[in-house]
Parts: structure tokens; C-alpha cells; sequence
């Protein structure tokens, strides 16, 4: 049984709507942090699936994977900060709950 | 294997290092102030702020002498085709390298009142400005997002450098969690166009629909394909979030609010910059066939994001907040002047003279504000400016000229930059969108002149009590009140000469 590109674009697809939800409607910091990785990782399956699924033997479509290379050096460099400010921010509030960071307001 | 080295040694003839040197040379900069901040002993690492500003002067200065010697006679690529090499394009250069060193002035004053290491700070600038530089060069979109995520990484520490405040983490926060979660957006966007446009059963694919030329000419064989629609509205919506469009827009104020002074001026106007001429590029580019579905979606952003930028900053108290409100509205403005571009080709470049007149302005102002005291700058209202006109008057005058051409008054080079979109609009037919713009215009006036009352008519009974400010002088630099002086000076010559005198920049139209 072979598998089509439709369903790794539907597991894409569902990890990528997991990821925005996951941002939108999670309070905690560090799980905000889990789905917006989620969601880079929904790219990276969709870029090399259709790079798999378009190449031609005049074109490989080698720019989709070397992309992936990419997104996983931009996303550690991501998380590298920003748990960084995480940290930083946990020493001064003891906290990390989006509700609770609140001091920038009218 | 051997015709595969021949492919590869053919894509290399195209690498012309020589046309990135700029970018090169900021890198190498901002290594060496590292380096020389390890090395040398403390008594002299006010070289390291010389060396810097002197080397960022050298660069711009040779950047302005070569781009107007040999400047680009056509456009073309290198890189293969990662990089265009156009007149706009160097233009933007030269703009960026003017924020960042203006930024490194304000950054050294800032964080030497407040005791932050000052070398890291230079160093984030610098790097974040080459990869602006890159970015408005870009022609494929690995390239594009690479610059963008070495900008906004950058953004994320400089926001939060202020370790010691908790607005200023929790801005840094706050910008990183919305910063992350657009690029995410951009991504999947860019992500759909590469499958759509590399998809060999629809017509015009090609085998690197990542470079901007192959993809433009693939969206106008499929204008109606679904994922090419779904992949435009999403990369349109990454590029919203910089530029600060609704309904991306809500970030801005309190990420502006909470970020160190010079980091505000720097977000305000190299970030929005960067947005701006990436959606240049985009829609001249590969999205120009999609003009039909364009012209109606970034029109309705335009007026949300004026009439939301202008409505906000009217009951405003807090001076950083209303810049960032108010800020949102030029990106209105300028998102109009992109509207018409579609119709008048030379709107693009009236938006790139807009980005000049704010950059005169904004940083004009965010000096003056940054010279306004030790207090936590995140809480400044305009109560602070009371009568600032008679304790300072040197910087009443510098910020009553730069509110005054962001407001769009007559002499000032603000009014150009208006005069010029409200223009290409009127002759693309845009008129309920100008009549929005104009409404906005007007609205403005109010808040920006309310500004201007609290500088200079405030009636005061108290004496003032004590002279400005504290200026505590870096080490080993020129005194600081003075070099300030001739930076707010020069920024204002500039706002009332390019009201003028327009030849400067003349060739942009």
C-alpha cells in the first residue's frame, strides 16, 4: 500500500490547526512554546512530502528539504531566547501564565 | 558526478561577494566588538563605541559614494537568483544603515544612564541591520525568511534587554510568543505556494518555485488555483504582522511600551521598514498577476489599520504607546500608497520616501524622549512634557518639527511623503480609501497637536524646577549632551530640507 501525498498533507494540516489552537487558547508559556514548535514541524513534514511527491526527473525539488535544515536551525535559535526570556521573567514574577503577565497595559 | 561539479561550479560564477561587502563588513564589525570587548582592558573600552560608530559612518559612506557612482544600471540577480540587485533596493540599504547607526547612538546614551552592557547591544544592531539589508535584496523565499528570522531573533533580545525591568521581559515576551507564532503563518503560506508552484500537472511549474521570478510566472498561468490563494493570504498575513496591519496589529503598543527607548525607534521604524519592502518585492513580484483578489483584501487592511491606528492614539497618555498607535496609522497610509502601486508603479517608491520623512521624525522624537530622564520609560505620559519648552528649549523645537511632520504639516517633509501616496492614490481611482486616509489625516492633528500644547503652552506656576536631565558622559566619549544635540539637529535639517528640496531622493520617483 503506498501512502499519497493527501495524507501527509492532512497530518500536516491537523498538527499545523493543533499548533494554532494550541497557542491561542493554551495559558501556560512553555506549552505556547511546545505548539508553536508544533507548528514549524507541521511545515517541515509538509515541505519534504511535497518535495517527495512533485520531483520529476528534471527537477529533484532539493530546496524543500534544504529548507527544513533551515527551519530547524531558526527554530533552536527560537527556543534558545526564548526560554531564555522565559527564565528571566520566572525570577522577577514567579510566574508563567499569560493571564497573570500583565503590567503592560493603558 | 562530474556533470553535477559542472552544474555546481556554474551556479558559483554567479556568487558576486563583492555586491553583499556591505553586509560582510557589518557582520565582521559586529564580531570584532566582541572580540575587542574581551581583549581590551577596561579603561579603554570606549574605543569599542568609537570603533563602532566609526566603522558603521565608513560603510554608509562608501555605500552612498559607490550606489551613486556605479549604482545599478539594470536590475539583476545573483546568487543564483537568491539575490536582485535594484535601485530600490540599495536605497533601502543606505536607509538601514542610517536606523542602525542612529539606533547605536540612542542605545549607547540609553543603556550608559542605566548601567546594561552596551557592547552586546551594538553587537545585536549590527547584525539585525545586515540581515534587513539582505532582506531587501531578497528574490527567493528561503533567503527571505532566513533574513527575516536573523531580524526578528535579534528583535526578541533587544526588546527584552532591559533584564532588570519587567516591562520590558514581559514585552520581549509578549513579541516573541506573537512573533514566532506569524512566522509560523509566513511559513506554512510560503510552504503552500512551493507545493502549488512545484507541482509538475499544472501549467508554468518549475523546479524551484522557492525564486520569485519562476513563481511569479507560475501564479499568473494559475491566478485562480486554491493553494496559491491560500498560500498568498498566509504570506501576506506574516508580512502584516511586521508592518503592524490589523488584524495584526496587536502587539504593537505594549510591546512598544515595555522596549527600551532605542529598541522602540528601531521597531518603529526599521522593523515596520523591512515589512514594507518585503511587500514591495512581493507584490511587484511573484503576487502582481493577483491584483483581482489584492487590490479589494489589502485595501480593507489599509482602512481598518488607519482608522484603528488614529482611533486608538486619540485618548492616549502614554508617549510610547501613542507612538506605536500612531505608528499604525502610517502603515496605513503606506499600506495605501502599496494599493496603488498596483495602477501607478512609481506608488512604491512614494512609500519608500514616506519611510524616509518617518525616519527624520521618529527617531527625532524618540531622541528627545530618551533625553527626558532617568525615569521608567515605560510609564512616560504626556504630563512629562509639561512645559518642556522653557526647561529645554533646543528639544521642544526638535520635537515640535518632528510631531509636525508626522502630523503632515505644510513645509515639512511629513506632507511630502502624504502628498505623494494621497496622489498616486487619487490617480488609481482609490477614492474611498483616500477619503478614509484623509479622515485619518485629520484625526491626527488632534493628538499630535495636543502633544505640542503640553510642550509649549503648558501655563505653568511651578518654576521648573531643575534642568533636564542628567547626562552622565559615556566613557571616553565626546560629551554626551553635545554629540545629541548635532544628531537632533541634523535629524530636523533633514525634516524641514526634504520638505524643500525633494532632489535628494528625487530619483526614487
Amino acid at each position: 500500500m503506498t501512502v499519497g501525498l493527501n495524507a501527509f498533507l492532512t497530518v500536516s494540516g491537523l498538527l499545523f490547526a493543533i499548533g494554532v489552537f494550541g497557542v491561542l487558547l493554551r495559558r501556560n508559556t512553555l506549552v505556547i512554546y511546545m505548539s508553536l514548535e508544533l507548528m514549524l514541524n507541521a511545515v517541515n513534514l509538509a515541505l519534504v512530502s511535497f518535495s517527495r511527491y512533485n520531483a520529476t526527473p528534471d527537477h529533484s525539488m532539493m530546496d524543500g528539504p534544504v529548507f527544513v535544515f533551515f527551519i530547524i536551525t531558526v527554530a533552536a535559535a527560537e527556543v534558545a531566547v526564548g526560554l531564555a526570556i522565559i527564565v528571566a521573567l520566572y525570577r522577577k514574577r514567579q510566574t508563567i501564565f499569560v493571564s497573570e503577565l500583565n503590567a503592560l497595559k493603558n | 558526478m562530474n556533470d553535477r561539479l559542472a552544474i555546481y561550479s556554474e551556479m558559483a560564477q554567479e556568487n558576486s561577494w563583492l555586491s553583499i561587502l556591505p553586509e560582510i563588513s557589518l557582520g565582521v564589525l559586529a564580531l570584532l566588538l566582541l572580540v575587542l570587548e574581551m581583549t581590551l582592558p577596561k579603561e579603554r573600552q570606549g574605543l569599542i563605541l568609537r570603533l563602532a560608530l566609526f566603522g558603521q559612518v565608513v560603510i554608509l559612506l562608501a555605500g552612498v559614494v559607490f550606489s551613486s557612482l556605479f549604482g545599478v544600471a539594470t536590475e539583476h540577480t545573483s546568487f543564483n537568483g537568491l539575490l536582485m540587485h535594484s535601485v530600490r533596493g540599495d536605497v533601502m540599504r543606505l536607509f538601514f544603515l542610517l536606523c542602525s547607526l542612529l539606533v547605536c547612538h540612542l542605545g549607547h546614551q540609553y543603556a550608559s544612564r542605566r548601567g546594561l552592557p552596551q557592547v552586546e547591544f551594538i553587537h545585536l544592531v549590527l547584525i539585525v541591520t545586515a540581515g534587513l539589508m539582505l532582506l531587501a535584496q531578497s528574490h527567493n523565499f528561503i533567503l527571505l525568511f532566513v533574513a527575516l528570522e536573523t531580524v526578528t531573533v535579534g528583535f526578541y533580545i533587544l526588546v527584552s534587554y532591559s533584564r532588570g525591568s519587567l516591562y520590558s521581559l514581559e514585552a520581549g515576551l509578549k513579541y516573541l510568543i506573537l512573533g514566532a507564532f506569524s512566522s509560523a503563518i509566513l511559513l506554512f503560506g510560503i510552504v503552500l505556494l512551493y507545493g502549488a508552484g512545484g507541482n509538475p500537472q499544472l501549467p508554468g511549474s518549475s523546479g524551484d518555485p522557492m525564486n520569485f521570478a519562476l513563481l511569479g510566472s507560475f501564479i499568473e498561468a494559475n491566478p485562480d488555483n486554491i493553494l496559491v490563494l491560500a498560500g498568498t493570504v498566509l504570506v501576506l498575513c506574516g508580512v502584516a504582522f511586521k508592518i503592524g496591519a490589523v488584524p495584526f496589529q496587536i502587539w504593537i503598543p505594549d510591546v512598544y511600551q515595555g522596549a527600551p527607548i532605542p529598541v522602540t525607534a528601531f521597531l518603529a521604524v526599521a522593523s515596520k521598514a523591512g515589512g514594507f519592502i518585503v511587500l514591495i518585492i512581493l507584490v511587484q513580484g511573484p503576487f502582481a498577476p493577483l491584483e483581482r483578489v489584492l487590490v479589494p483584501m489589502l485595501g480593507a487592511i489599509a482602512i481598518l489599520t488607519i482608522l484603528f491606528g488614529n482611533l486608538g492614539a486619540l485618548s492616549q497618555k502614554n508617549v510610547k504607546r501613542l507612538m506605536g498607535l500612531s505608528g499604525i496609522a502610517h502603515a496605513g497610509y503606506m499600506l495605501l500608497g502599496i494599493v496603488a502601486s498596483f495602477q501607478v508603479p512609481w506608488a512604491a517608491n512614494a512609500v519608500v520616501f514616506y519611510l524616509f520623512t518617518y525616519l527624520l521624525a521618529s527617531f527625532a522624537i524618540f531622541g528627545v524622549m530618551n533625553n527626558m530622564g532617568p525615569l521608567e520609560d515605560g510609564d512616560m505620559t504626556l504630563d512629562d512634557f509639561k512645559d518642556l519648552a522653557r526647561k529645554n528649549p533646543y528639544n521642544a523645537a526638535v520635537l515640535a518639527i518632528g510631531l509636525g511632520s508626522l502630523a503632515g504639516i505644510p513645509p515639512l517633509a511629513g506632507f511630502i511623503g502624504k502628498l505623494l501616496i494621497f496622489i498616486a492614490a487619487f490617480k488609481a481611482g482609490l477614492y474611498g480609501l483616500l477619503g478614509v486616509a484623509v479622515i485619518g489625516v485629520v484625526l491626527s492633528i488632534y493628538y499630535y497637536f495636543g502633544w505640542i500644547l503640553e510642550v509649549y503652552f503648558w501655563p505653568s506656576l511651578v518654576k521648573a524646577e531643575s534642568e533636564e536631565t542628567i547626562e552622565p558622559s559615556g566613557p571616553g566619549l565626546i560629551p554626551a549632551a553635545n554629540s545629541h544635540r548635532i544628531v537632533l539637529g541634523c535629524l530636523t535639517a533633514g525634516t524641514l530640507i526634504l520638505g524643500f528640496y525633494q532632489g535628494a531622493l528625487s530619483y526614487l520617483l
